[in-house]
């Protein structure tokens, strides 16, 4: 692990050792003013986008972010890709920190990190050929030689034919734009693709083309990933490693298997009951939150998640109270060993999700307690059903 | 089976043909689909994108404009047709006995109405009752959705609401008459998980509630699968596959349905590469001779280019549109599935 490897495209000189990230994000805040006023903007308060947020990324491995919308993980995607600055907190990039770099010292950087957006048809500019479109990033960065063959290798190395390069994107089906968006992020031999919900638009099949093209450049080139969607699925497919968000903080970091086997952060154990998993009867085993994600404009205090959260309500032992360290204190990621993270005051055990149904089951609410925020109280139902015992009536998907 | 009128399926489709004239041709949208729809049930509907799944719902409900599509076939809707009805007939079906919802509510709510005055407005719509009365059930239909203090919101607009509950004042406004068929086209595909999850139940808990029929609409297999008692798996504006939850799931008989099935990554075997369905969706323009699968199956025979295989009944309500024996498609499968297990 500690073997040193030099890295081609890094400053000259630099060497980096095997376990230095190839990102390494620390303390990133992010607040957008909301501002009033045509003529005269004044900001009448702030988006808390990220809360101060941690992550690494690995060369030749795959970061997924998870969590609901709006929980900030575009704005982290875009502070990585320098497409934002951060409001605080540092990104390196091999061991060097490049927050403060100028815009000029950025350039030859920029190169080595390009974005996926999730829609194919959105990203594409109508009124380009295809060819036009992957060499743009060349042209922009001044690339010398024979573009059109560097485009055609491109074209074919995503499996599209090279001789289409004449074509234009509405002439493409959407798998085969999302292939386009992809050789464009390949043209400058990047070594940190970041997916911002890249199959999310489109169906089942086609998906599944496009993950293979990333898994199979994964393996050919070494490409680091950081991949952003909301299908768990999907997710535990891809990635390595796994960030959970929630409302602009990461809540949860674990290997892959980890946390979908073990998870230890009650909002992760919401959301991997709440995907559906196609076994029959699911429903009835699903931990339903209550309410609605609150406003990143406004979040609560202590735990941001202390108004939905069923351990919560476990600890105090009643369906409409909340342990005050809770609702006070903010709790900070944790290490629970083995390299999982988790920023909650009482972490999920072994059982706690049974007894968690049964609190909820004898108190089924229909209106929250308000000064809790909580809209609605579901009736919280048996067990969290893990994604990997598929119990009789499994339709395995 | 509780249909008002004895004998009668709440919906019934038979061979429904939505073609569109267009300057490159004619464009068979829905191409002779069949299937019906019980009260108390949900018909859960699959297909890739462009098969036609939102134009035979949209033509069901009366929406499609009849100068620019040709519409053959038969739309029963408890017990009377109405795929030739009145455009004032339809108007008067839509919204009181059928109600439907879309994915993004922010286009179905108007902005500048509070959420409370637009449900208010389908029931003066639809019926003599008083502004009063319609306000009460109004309220009334956003309580039953689970709206929290629904005084209070009905008095508030659209962009007030979260995406969740925005969704919610939907369903409201499509249940507020009491209708007997929902039709649900991708509901929760721009929500959150796990507010996904929460519309999902919710549709649920009304359809026993009410003993409605609902169709449901999605990309998703595992969503159709979890709350589905009937699937349609459909290929190019027809169905490949149709039957019980657990027949299309566990003992698929379209190759189709099994390229589907393939293609999505399993929680519980880990493969480095996924199986996607090889080729691209066909022209809706040249439909491919005979069967529409056959230019991407693994299992095309000369026998199937020859003419529009029809959907056969395999036993027990499960039908599909292959035109292999059933004892060889089993042995297929298992040849298949064998050759996957070797492989993963
Ligand atoms: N330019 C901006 N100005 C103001 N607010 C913003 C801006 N960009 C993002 N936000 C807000 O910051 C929060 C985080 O947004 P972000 O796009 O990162 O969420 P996300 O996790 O990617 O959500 P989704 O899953 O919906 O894509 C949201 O509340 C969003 O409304
Ligand atoms: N007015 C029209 N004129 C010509 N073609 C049309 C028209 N409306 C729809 N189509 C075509 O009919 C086909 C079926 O469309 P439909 O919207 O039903 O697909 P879908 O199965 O709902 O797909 P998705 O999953 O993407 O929503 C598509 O190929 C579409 O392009
Ligand atoms: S800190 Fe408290 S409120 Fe937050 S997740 Fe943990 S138990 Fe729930
Ligand atoms: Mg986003
Ligand atoms: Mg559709």
């Amino acid at each position: 692990m500690t073997e040193p490897t030099t890295t081609p495209d890094a400053t000259p000189g630099a060497t980096v050792t095997a376990d230095v990230p190839l990102v390494r994000a620390r303390g990133l805040v992010k607040r957008f003013p909301i501002t009033r006023g045509v003529v005269l903007q004044r900001a009448i308060g702030h988006v808390h986008a990220l809360a101060g947020v941690d992550f690494d990324i690995y060369a030749g491995k795959t970061l997924g972010v998870v969590g609901e919308s709006g929980c900030g993980k575009s704005t982290a995607a875009r502070i990585v890709a320098r497409l934002l600055e951060p409001t605080e907190g540092t990104i390196e990039f091999e061991g060097r920190d490049i927050t403060t770099l100028s815009r000029r010292q950025m350039v030859p950087l920029r190169r080595t990190v390009q974005v996926v957006f999730q829609d194919p048809y959105a990203s594409l500019n109508p009124r380009q050929s295809v060819g036009q479109i992957i060499a743009a990033p060349l042209r922009v960065h001044g690339v010398e030689g024979d573009r059109r063959k560097k485009v055609q290798e491109l074209m074919a190395q995503v499996g599209l034919n090279p001789e289409h390069f004449n074509r234009y994107p509405h002439e493409f089906s959407g798998g085969q734009r999302q292939r386009i968006g992809i050789a464009r992020a390949l043209a400058l031999e990047p070594k940190l693709i970041i997916c911002d919900e890249p199959v999310s638009a489109l169906d089942v099949s086609i998906q599944a083309q496009v993950l293979n093209l990333l898994g199979d450049l994964q393996r050919e080139r070494g490409l680091a990933y950081m991949f952003i969607s909301h299908d768990l699925g999907v997710v535990r497919h891809v990635s390595h490693r796994i960030s959970v968000m929630y409302l602009g903080s990461i809540v949860e970091n674990a290997d892959r298997d980890a946390l979908y086997d073990n998870p230890r952060h009650p909002y992760t154990v919401a959301l991997i009951s709440a995907a559906p998993t196609g076994e029959r009867g699911a429903r009835t085993r699903r931990l339903l939150l209550a309410g609605d994600v609150p406003s990143p404009a406004a979040p609560p205090p202590g735990c941001t998640f202390h108004p939905r959260c069923p351990k919560a309500r476990l600890v105090s032992g009643d369906p409409a109270e909340v342990p005050e360290r809770c609702r006070t204190e903010r709790p900070v990621l944790t290490d629970v060993g083995e390299g999982h993270q988790v920023a909650c005051w009482y972490p999920i055990e072994k059982g706690d999700a049974e007894k968690m149904m049964e609190i909820q089951a004898s108190e089924i609410t229909l209106e929250g307690d308000p000064e809790l925020g909580v809209a609605q109280t579901e009736g919280l139902t048996d067990a969290q059903p893990r994604p990997d015992d598929l119990v009789d009536g499994g339709t395995g998907l | 089976m509780s249909s008002p009128r004895e004998g009668h399926k709440l919906l019934e489709v038979r061979d429904l043909r939505v073609h569109f004239p267009t300057e490159d041709g004619v464009v068979k949208a829905v191409d002779g689909s069949s299937f019906a729809l019980d009260r108390g049930e949900t018909l859960g509907v699959v297909g890739e994108s462009g098969s036609g799944k939102s134009i035979t719902f949209l033509t069901v409900m009366g929406l499609i404009n009849r100068s620019s599509a040709r519409i053959s076939g038969s739309v029963l809707f408890e017990g009377e047709e109405i795929i030739d009805a009145s455009a004032a007939r339809l108007r008067d079906i839509r919204g009181k006995r059928i109600g439907m919802i879309f994915q993004d509510p922010m286009t179905s709510l108007h902005p500048m109405h509070r959420v409370g005055d637009q449900i208010a407005e389908v029931v003066l719509t639809h019926t003599g009752a008083s502004k009063k009365e319609a306000a009460r059930l109004a309220v009334e239909s956003l309580a039953e959705v689970g709206m929290p203090s629904p005084e209070t919101r009905a008095r508030q607009y659209p962009h007030e609401f979260s995406g969740g509950m925005r969704q919610r004042a939907m369903i409201a406004m499509a249940l507020v008459l009491k209708p007997s068929l929902l039709i649900a086209d991708e509901p929760t595909t721009a929500l959150d998980v796990t507010i996904q999850a929460q519309i999902l139940e919710l549709i649920d808990e009304l359809k026993e509630k009410f003993n409605i029929g609902v169709v449901l609409v999605s990309h998703s297999l595992a969503t159709i699968a979890d709350v589905s008692q009937d699937v349609m798996v459909m290929y190019a504006g027809r169905p490949a596959e149709l039957g019980a939850r657990d027949q299309v799931f566990q003992d698929a008989q379209h190759p189709y349905t099994w390229g589907l099935l393939e293609s999505v990554p399993r929680p519980d075997v880990r493969v480095e590469r996924l199986i996607p369905i090889d080729g691209q969706p066909p022209s809706l323009i040249t439909l491919p001779p005979g069967c529409a699968f056959s230019p991407r199956c693994r299992h095309v025979r000369p026998e199937c280019t020859a003419a529009v295989p029809e959907l056969r009944d395999r036993g027990s309500g499960h039908l599909d549109a292959c035109i292999i024996e059933p004892d060889e498609k089993t042995r297929l499968r298992e040849e298949r599935l064998a050759a996957l297990e070797a492989g993963a």
